[in-house]
């Protein structure tokens, strides 16, 4: 059989059950991936003890490490949070939304041809449960809670694991690299960590 | 993001999502309404606060959110220990609330999603308040009376038609985090420079076109938001310049010479006039200017990454700006007022 059956991960620990299944073979099934997360439905008991913010800015709260071959990890975005324009260093990049909605805006590579800004692609507002695919073969994106009343938390799978990533300007295309931390690890506080790089200090950085 | 340490038990009582429009307590037990300290009426359809709601003598945390909430009677002043109250997506403005509400001893206040036009007047009484959130509402201006707040630390207004910040707002002493993101503003204050306690300033989506050189001394900012502004990205030569005025030469002659003088020497209005007096920041000139200047924009480099057009003003055209002998190196980025890396660490331009 080409494809196994996706059972319908009944918790949070069923779904990280699974994909420990399925990313022990060296290669990944997008979709498959994709209708995974999508089956599962966010039960905010099974979540809370990652789901930690922060008053200023988003955070990210490790989950899971996937054995080495994936990074699990819930974002926490109060109201008015959002991203810069970031890649994905090459990696997969699956984000489900488990409580509230994003706006994902999605960006083409910029190009240094062309003067002025960066351009836009396509924008939407996905919905709780809905889960998301992107990779720097398909372009950059920005992630933002534009509500400002209702927080939201998402659930993100980066594989394989990567801890920088570029932002860019979006009028100029001007990248920066940046090191991304976590806020908590398995639901435990983790303390700053400072990275004196040349231009830039970032102080519980988190880059999605 | 109202974040509340859970408690256990008999302390929560949650009432959410029950299609309640009034609160019977008569199943509730005396000791359970003086034990509860939150109380969650969440999703239910409440037009009016029900006045039930006092006999939960020891209430700490109220949550009413979406519900039909037009108006806050006069029973919540009688819950004393009350310091949060959560009510977004109702239906409140700014004649829902009752006279005195602003001699409760909030600390944290979360109206959002309601339909206030203006900045009610019993807010600005709340002398403990540290949180407050009026975002997605219909607000058009921010009253300078918001100083009265001094208590505040959160100050969350995005997604209003706010046009434009007091200077007043400056005076916050505590102020860590200003949400104005999805607003009308063109211009932002030169005095919010002298916010120290800013850690986190929120300003995508609005009108700003530059920002006030001043900005550059806010060293403890760690989070700046500008994105979708239409922020000049070419340099303008803006010399707009009206000669001034023989007042306006005979005060910068007094300023700049220091000329004596004593308050009973002068009509009050020559002596507040003086007291308007700015200098100019051109080193070389020293000199001051009131009424009559020229708007120069300038391009920083910020963090060695992005190029911020900023504003600041010069006593007369023969002036030029600090750091730039040469008026027309300004078209390019200037390295030698670029702010130092570790100030910014993150500044959400793009």
């Amino acid at each position: 059989m080409e494809q196994t059956e996706v059972m319908k991960p009944e918790t949070l620990n069923d779904l990280i059950k699974v994909l420990h299944q399925i990313f022990s073979s060296d290669t990944v099934n997008v979709e498959e991936v994709q209708n995974l997360m999508e089956s599962y439905e966010s039960k905010p008991e099974e979540w809370m003890e990652y789901a930690q913010f922060d008053k200023f800015r988003y955070t990210r709260n490790l989950v899971d490490e996937g054995n080495g071959k994936f990074n699990l990890m819930i974002l926490c975005w109060g109201e008015g949070h959002g991203s810069s324009i970031h890649d994905h260093t090459d990696s997969h990049c699956f984000m489900k939304l488990l409580q509230g909605q994003l706006k994902e805006t999605l960006f083409e590579w910029p190009d240094h041809k062309i003067n002025g800004g960066m351009t836009k692609k396509s924008e939407r507002v996905l919905q709780e449960n809905q889960c998301a695919y992107i990779h720097d073969s398909i372009g950059l994106h920005r992630v933002e809670n534009v509500s400002h009343t209702e927080p939201a938390v998402s659930l993100h799978l980066y594989s394989p694991q990567f801890d920088q990533c570029n932002t860019f300007d979006q009028r100029t295309g001007h990248r920066n690299t940046v090191k991304m931390t976590f806020w908590s690890k398995y639901g435990e506080r983790t303390p700053f960590t400072y990275y004196c790089g040349k231009h830039i200090v970032k102080v519980a950085l988190c880059v999605q | 993001m109202d974040v509340y340490e859970g408690l256990e038990g008999e302390k929560v009582l949650n009432l959410s999502r029950l299609n309640l429009d009034n609160l019977d307590l008569d199943d509730v037990g005396e000791e359970r309404k003086r034990d509860t300290q939150q109380l969650f009426l969440v999703y239910n359809r409440f037009i009016m606060l029900p006045g039930s709601i006092c006999h939960f003598s020891n209430l700490v945390f109220l949550d009413i959110s979406c519900n039909r909430l037009a108006f806050i009677c006069e029973d919540i002043l009688r819950l004393s220990k009350l310091k949060t109250l959560v009510a977004k997506n109702n239906r409140l403005d700014e004649f829902s609330l009752p006279k005195d509400f602003g001699t409760m001893s909030l600390e944290v206040l979360n109206f959002s999603g309601n339909r206030f036009e203006e900045f009610p007047s019993e807010f600005l009484n709340l002398q403990r308040l540290q949180s407050l959130s009026l975002g997605g509402n219909r607000l058009k201006s921010i009253p300078a009376e918001i100083e009265q707040l001094t208590s505040l630390e959160l100050l969350y207004l995005g997604g209003n038609s706010i046009t434009s910040i007091p200077p007043e707002l400056a005076n916050l002493p505590y102020l860590s985090y200003l949400v104005l993101c999805d607003n009308r503003i063109q211009s932002i204050p030169p005095q919010l420079a002298q916010m120290n306690s800013l850690r986190s300033l929120s300003l995508h989506n609005n009108l700003l076109t530059y920002l006030p050189r001043e900005i550059l001394s806010l060293f403890q900012l760690q989070e700046l938001s500008l994105r979708g502004n239409p922020l000049v990205v070419r340099f303008v030569k803006d010399m707009t310049y009206d000669p001034p005025s023989l007042l306006e030469l005979a005060g910068r002659t007094v300023k700049s010479r220091n000329l004596p003088y004593k308050p009973e020497d002068l009509p009050g209005n020559l002596v507040r006039y003086l007291d308007l007096a700015s200098k100019c920041p051109n080193p070389k000139c020293g000199g001051v200017y009131f009424d009559s200047c020229v708007r120069h924009i300038k391009f920083v480099d910020f963090c060695g990454k992005y190029r911020l057009p900023l504003m600041h003003y010069l006593c007369s055209p023969e002036c030029s700006s600090p750091c730039s002998s040469n008026p027309q190196s300004d078209a390019d980025s200037e390295d030698e007022s670029s702010v130092p890396a570790h100030r910014m660490q993150k500044v959400l331009l793009g």
